[in-house]
């Protein structure tokens, strides 16, 4: 390698590790706090000396975050699946149905896109409420997925517009319906797609706080992001304790990212970002 | 009647289908009745597809935008009009709101692009190898829930025993650290810089997508014609990521905007409402105070806000914004 590039690849090494160092500095902060004892935690450094594993048992035995988790678990689940069916049925019928009307519903969808939640959230309420909705899982997942579709179907239907139509048309000759032709067609020749559509719809469901925090107001009800809330009071005197809720709420969607992020990126790199 | 069915049948056939066409001359008997049953059944079919998602949509979507409109025409004692708007106009906080919702888009976009594509191309271009390394970590903090992240960051910024207490400490500045939090001209900014932090990471991953989706030929193009460096990068790869910044406008100020949870944890909208925003004052007004038709308007102030906000940037863009891209409800 020629002497003049050597060194613009090592300054921009040297960056790279120390933007990187600054993005990880919070996470590994708080897992370091969640393994201090009362009194280290108001130490103001990033390692303490002397870690402990305490909190995790006291607050896996006492805490009652399981029923967080369940919550969390179910909404998460439901939502991902949800959005997934409805969006795939609707960019089928807008990308490979040609269904007339499909512009107009597309624009919707567009404008659905530029609505900051804040302002869907007052109704969304007192639709819940008259619905008897509020503090039940589908109060969060019908409106979460309802959220979800306009960007999965955006995603979705430029897929399927690039599955070519003589597979299609092949499979109709042979007497398929249209439901076989999705099926056995068009979802597994979309698969990067969906799973992009499922990686963001987990991580958006699994984070959601506003509706949550309107909707589950009974603690039983409560998902994960409610949970620092709901604790804050109690380990007040305690954090660590506190920061092994955190640091527990915090690693599964890490340890599904790093189990999945090889698709969600490779997914993002087929579809390419239009200009 | 006929003639519509004639039209239907004749664009059908166009469309392809060549089995369908011939299945059609072997019914010739009564071609019209059999062709309008297909038909029918055809549009039952694409309804059923649309169905669920039209049905969640209207549900959760259009039926609250109108309901919302609706309530903020009528005052909290019930009367019908634009009292509401009135009372907006004539609040204090309420322009505060405005204030800091438009600090919180432009201070964002301004850091996350600058970020995003300063490291991505870093990546993209001057790391032989480690890329995907790199990429990952960097998203690291997109994918951790921001209740936490308020919780973590405001013992980050906490006097006395906060990490960055500690690092003023550790340079002797111990006596100057600034209550961030707790200060209002510093309130909003110490917060902002925790939506950076989070969204970076997303921003880098987006510009390198963008920059590995840039033709091979037009860097080596480049590269003969002597551009290289900084050159590089001003004339031929930041142009080249138009539509990818342009996405990232549209979406991150839909995200500036509807930022909640880092707001209503770390400051509650204060000190003395200097924190608030328009997402935050809708909680504040609709749910602390009751007071829900005010809140309503509120709530369509925000919209119509990301609406224009949208339109000019689609307009400086000079329309060239494609928000067939990955843009908008990933903000969320």
């Amino acid at each position: 390698m020629p002497r003049a590039e050597r060194w613009p690849r090592r300054a921009a090494l040297l960056a790279l590790i120390l933007a990187t160092a600054v993005s990880l500095t919070p996470t590994i902060y708080m897992i370091d706090m969640s393994l201090r004892d009362s009194a280290a935690t108001f130490s103001p450094v990033l390692i303490a000396p002397n870690p402990i594993f305490s909190n995790y048992v006291t607050v896996l035995a006492t805490s009652g975050l399981e029923r967080f988790f369940l919550n969390s678990a179910v909404v998460a689940g439901g939502t991902v699946l949800l959005t997934i069916v409805a969006a795939t049925m609707l960019s089928f019928a807008i990308a490979r149905l040609k269904m007339r009307g499909g512009g107009l519903i597309l624009l919707m969808i567009l404008g659905a896109l530029l609505l900051p939640l804040a302002s869907l959230l007052i109704p969304i309420t007192v639709l819940l409420k008259n619905l008897g909705l509020t503090n039940t899982w589908i109060g969060l997942i019908g409106p979460e997925t309802a959220i979800g579709i306009p960007f999965a179907t955006v995603i979705l239907k430029e897929a399927m517009e690039g599955v070519p139509d003589e597979l299609e048309e092949a499979a109709t000759i042979d007497g398929a319906s249209s439901f076989t032709v999705l099926r056995r067609i068009i979802v597994p020749l979309i698969r990067p797609a969906l799973i992009v559509v499922a990686i963001w719809q987990f991580l958006y469901s699994w984070s959601e706080f506003f509706l949550a925090l309107v909707i589950m107001t009974e603690n039983g009800q409560k998902t994960l992001p409610l949970a620092p809330l709901y604790y804050q009071g109690p380990y007040m005197s305690d954090p660590g304790k506190l920061f092994a809720i955190l640091t527990l709420i915090a690693i599964v969607p890490m340890i599904v990212y790093a189990l999945v992020q090889r698709w969600f990126v490779s997914g993002l790199m087929a579809g390419g970002v239009k200009g | 009647m006929e003639l519509i069915e004639k039209t239907n049948e004749a664009r059908d056939d166009q469309k392809s289908s060549r089995s369908r066409a011939a299945g059609a001359s072997f019914r010739q008997p009564r071609p019209i009745r059999r062709r309008g049953a297909v038909l029918g059944a055809r549009r039952i079919e694409v309804f059923l597809y649309v169905l669920p998602a039209a049905l969640l949509f209207c549900l959760f979507i259009l039926l609250p935008i109108l309901s919302n409109i609706a309530a903020s025409l009528v005052s909290e004692r019930g009367r019908f009009g634009l009292g509401n708007y009135v009372m907006a106009a004539a609040d204090p906080v309420f322009w505060v709101a405005v204030e800091n919702s438009l600090l919180w888009v432009v201070l964002t976009l301004v850091l996350q692009i600058a970020v995003g594509f300063f490291l991505a191309v870093l990546i993209e271009l001057h790391l032989p190898r480690g890329k995907g390394l790199f990429r990952s970590l960097l998203f690291l903090p997109m994918v951790i829930t921001p209740s936490v992240i308020a919780i973590v960051f405001t013992t980050i910024y906490a006097p006395e025993y906060g990490l960055l207490y500690g690092v003023f400490a550790w340079l002797g500045l111990a006596n100057s650290f600034p209550a961030l939090l707790g200060t209002p001209s510093t309130a909003s900014i110490a917060i902002i810089f925790v939506n950076v932090w989070q969204w970076s990471g997303f921003f880098v991953l987006m510009y390198c997508v963008g920059i590995a989706a840039i033709d091979r030929e037009y860097l080596d193009a480049a590269a003969i014609d002597g551009a290289r460096g900084w050159s590089r990068i001003r004339h031929i790869i930041w142009p080249l990521c138009r539509g990818t910044t342009l996405s990232l406008i549209v979406l991150g100020t839909i995200q500036a905007l509807q930022q909640f949870p880092l707001i209503d944890l770390m400051t509650q909208g204060g000190p003395a409402n200097a924190s608030q925003t328009l997402a935050t004052y809708i909680f504040q007004t609709g749910f602390t105070e009751n007071e829900m038709h005010y809140a309503s308007a509120i709530a369509v102030v925000l919209f119509l806000l990301a609406l224009i906000l949208v339109a000019l940037e689609y307009q400086l863009s000079g329309g060239g914004i494609a928000l067939t891209s990955k843009a908008g409800h990933a903000a969320r």
